[in-house]
């Protein structure tokens, strides 16, 4: 057949063999351009890394776990090591008993494997545990000794290595690895997943290049502060979730709260502050370490220690910058109203009149309503009303059509039921 | 806030009605105010994008009531709190639905799911809301159920006009602003509405009807697939120290010859042994054993369990038959009337060579073990809705026996496999 002469045939006319050819096609094939791309969990892994905690990556295999550590390893400056525990036997993590010619003198030394002993003598690098749930139960112990202590064997990990796993979800774990509670809560959790379109995009050759989080040296001092203060602020309002352990089958081997993973909290807000990065890594890393429910909790806590303090807005009424979402706008005018019941005088109770105005000219107006009801029940005797208050006048009618429209509601409703 | 050009969006009417929502449906003000409303002449009538923006027909605003106006914010809100566009998303992968036919049944779908039970209490049900029972449906499914029931055809032809935006279908339209324009919500800050949402909730729980009680549980602990966690519970208590595949000194390694000097321990295999006691008083359905104890006898083939170790006792006051799985013609299950498990545990334990797990399926209405058994436990719950509140009526010291805390327990639902 003519095909197969011509793979047999050692050179083609032009004097280039197929096996040239092929690797032209390959070379081809390779060729990809990058493009940036804001990539949430990546930078959320980096941070982790580069807060020196543990983090474990659940993810199906093949959607790119192995190239997001490439990607991290380059942007952290350190070398790859990738090891792959399925394929591992436990004493190669835990070290190799040798015995030597007297044992009882000399003890059985645990030999550790070569990777260790080059990632040791390197002082520094990334090491990968892939495949940590597919490993038989007494080669995870092993590894879970390496992640923790950073012991292989006699040996003793340098702190600039550092250690990301990752296994498949329990779900589709091939048998029945979960981690114990206390295990779980010494990692950050993240969940793997792919972006279709990245996957897609990549395929056709452009792949993303995260621009990944860079430390500022002039926030480290205010980033402490501002983690301290959130986690401690949120667990003395919140006693009950310093320490939880988890109950029920669904949350089991997953991130709880605990004073050890609070600490870690701490530290990755911290991170988080001082390179900057968006509310939405913080949410991955937070609901990571303690778990989605106290996760939550803390970060609408952030949320709301991001509003503008009632007091400052009272003292500076005409320069108040009040936030967009209506939402917030109206959590911070119940915390103005608020301030003022607690302190009623005069001047305070104008200017936030003044506040009311301002959030009414610069947005909806049906926001204001309930702020203005209360704050017009706080007037005291001898108090004027201050002339602002006729602008609020289309809040009043606005006031005035819902509650007629809530009338007819009710009688219709109340018709039809 | 005037209506003094024709066509122009009466902002004071649509954000009186917003005020009458928030005030009939307080728990929702929150995801209310967040909204940002965007005025679009393309929109047939209100619609949201998955960003939270909630763009307005300024005809439609013109033509219709307050309170109807009202209404329709509530249902456009609900779109987003339930997250319909990430599980049209979701179901149109899983099903491979495509095309904007298949949406518009989304949409539809979604719908469905809201009108059932939100209107009514002080809020007019919107003219041309689609129900359930128009489309010969019952009430209080979910979208995904409703996904399954009707088709496209002459009944839904007048609904085509139907658009709720991507918000509730998850397919972008021509007039939204996508994910770059402004006043967009990101991820983060949508968790937090509807986490902040479904707190209100719990917290006051007289207040929202069932089917918001519901939703605000599902935000907080969202429910599990039970072949999932059965299977993760058996896994993990088969492959227990002492069964499955491990490493073990007590046999040399194949490699060993290879090292002459150090000892590395061999890999043993010992199949789990699981018996599986059966619950067949009259309280359990046929269909409802039948699939779960399939499901076990597959996950324990999956973990390397020959069906030869598998055993079934079925058990109601007694004990009754104890059968290896092996036989071809399935297996015979006998019993009903009253169930004591104490008998099931018994006859299982006593079984020779002893399990390494006892997975027992059960309505839990059993008096359970005192102490605990020599092996591990799964608990295969099927929940029983008792009558509300009639039993504690009748009887006011009635409490059923709960499974003990030394077994694990999956509660075993009728959906989410």
């Amino acid at each position: 057949m003519p095909s197969q002469t011509s793979l047999v045939t050692p050179a083609s006319p032009s004097g280039t063999s197929q096996l040239d050819l092929a690797a032209d096609l390959l070379t081809l094939l390779r060729e990809a351009s990058t493009e940036p791309r804001a990539d949430t969990q990546l930078e959320a892994l980096t941070l982790a890394v580069a807060a020196d905690l543990p983090v474990l990556l659940w993810g199906e295999p093949g959607i790119g776990k192995t190239a997001a550590l490439t990607q991290l390893a380059t942007a952290l400056d350190l070398p790859l090591t990738t090891v792959i525990a399925s394929v591992h036997e436990p004493s190669d993590f835990s070290g190799l008993p040798v015995v030597g010619d007297d044992p009882a003198a000399q003890g059985v030394p645990m030999a550790p494997p070569d990777w260790a002993v080059r990632l040791v003598r390197a002082g520094r690098g990334l090491l990968f545990l892939d495949e940590l749930s597919t490993a038989p139960p007494a080669v995870q112990a092993a590894l879970l000794r390496l992640v923790l202590e950073r012991r292989i064997g006699a040996l003793r990990l340098p702190p600039g290595v550092r250690i990301v796993a990752a296994a498949n979800p329990r779900s589709s774990a091939a048998d029945g690895w979960e981690l114990s509670p206390p295990l779980a809560n010494r990692f950050v959790h993240l969940q793997w997943t792919h972006d279709h379109d990245v996957v897609v995009r990549g395929l056709g050759g452009v792949w993303p290049r995260a621009t990944l989080p860079r430390l500022d040296a002039e926030k480290l001092p205010e980033a402490v502060a501002f983690a301290r203060r959130a986690v401690c602020g949120f667990l003395s309002a919140r006693p009950g979730l310093a320490h939880r352990l988890p109950s029920g089958e669904t949350r089991r081997g997953g991130a709880w709260p605990s004073p050890r993973s609070w600490e870690m909290t701490l530290r990755l807000i911290a991170f988080v502050t001082a390179a900057d990065s968006s509310r939405d890594v913080l949410s991955l890393l937070v609901r990571g370490t303690v778990g989605d429910g106290p996760g939550l909790e803390l970060l609408a806590s952030l949320d709301r220690m991001d509003l503008p303090d009632p007091e400052a807005l009272l003292a500076d009424a005409a320069g108040a910058v009040l936030p967009e979402r209506g939402d917030l706008r109206q959590a911070v005018l119940d915390g103005v109203v608020d301030a003022v019941r607690k302190r009623p005088e005069r001047d305070r109770w104008d200017a936030a009149w003044t506040l009311l105005v301002r959030a009414l000219e610069t947005g909806a107006p049906d926001v204001v309503v309930v702020p203005a009801t209360t704050l017009a029940s706080l007037r005291r005797e001898g108090w004027d009303v201050p002339a602002a208050i006729e602008r609020l006048a289309g809040v009043v009618s606005l006031s005035r059509r819902a509650d007629d429209a809530t009338r007819r509601a009710a009688v219709a409703t109340g018709v039809r039921r | 806030m005037t209506t003094g050009t024709p066509g122009a969006l009466d902002l004071g009417k649509l954000f009186a009605a917003r005020l009458q929502a928030a005030r009939v449906r307080p728990y929702l003000a929150t995801a209310l105010f967040a909204l940002h409303p965007v005025e679009s002449r393309q929109v047939p009538t209100m619609g949201v994008d998955r960003y939270w923006r909630c763009y307005v027909s300024p005809v439609f605003v013109d033509r219709t009531p307050v309170e109807e106006l009202a209404a329709v914010w509530v249902h456009e809100v609900s779109h987003l709190l339930r997250d319909h566009h990430g599980r049209s998303d979701r179901v149109a992968r899983e099903r491979g639905l495509t095309g904007p036919g298949e949406r518009l049944r989304m949409n539809i779908a979604a719908d469905l799911e809201i009108n059932d039970d939100v209107y009514g209490d002080g809020l007019v049900r919107p003219e041309g809301a689609v129900q359930p029972d128009r489309l010969g449906l019952p009430v209080g499914l979910l979208m995904e159920d409703y996904l399954r029931r009707f088709r496209l055809g002459a009944i839904t032809q007048r609904l085509a006009w139907l658009d709720c935006g991507s918000g509730a279908d998850g397919l972008d339209r021509g007039w939204e602003l996508g994910p770059d324009g402004a006043h967009g919500l990101s991820d983060q800050e949508r968790d937090l509405v509807r986490f902040r949402v479904a707190q209100g909730i719990n917290g006051r729980p007289g207040t929202a009807p069932e089917g918001w009680r519901r939703w605000a549980e599902e935000v907080l602990h969202p429910p599990q697939p039970w072949r999932e966690l059965l299977g993760a519970a058996v896994r993990s208590a088969t492959s227990g120290a002492g069964s499955g595949d491990d490493y073990s000194y007590g046999r040399p390694a194949r490699r060993s010859a290879g090292v002459p000097r150090a000892i590395l321990p061999g890999l043993r295999r010992r199949p789990p042994r699981v018996c599986v006691v059966v619950d067949t008083s009259g309280s359990v359905s046929d269909t409802e054993l039948g699939s779960a104890l399939l499901e076990v006898a597959a996950i324990s083939r999956s973990v390397g369990g020959r069906r030869d170790l598998v055993t079934v006792v079925s058990c109601d006051a007694a004990a009754r038959t104890v059968q290896p799985l092996c036989r071809a013609e399935g297996i015979e299950l006998v019993g009903g009337g009253g169930t004591d498990l104490r008998a099931g545990f018994d006859r299982a334990l006593r079984t020779r060579p002893g399990p390494d797990v006892v997975v027992v399926l059960t309505d839990g209405q059993t008096p359970w073990p005192a102490a605990r058994p020599a092996c591990r436990t799964v608990v295969g719950l099927f929940p029983r809705q008792r009558s509300s509140g009639s039993s504690i009526e009748h009887d006011p010291h009635y409490r059923p026996d709960t499974p003990p805390e030394w077994a694990r327990v999956v509660t075993i639902g009728s959906s989410g496999g």
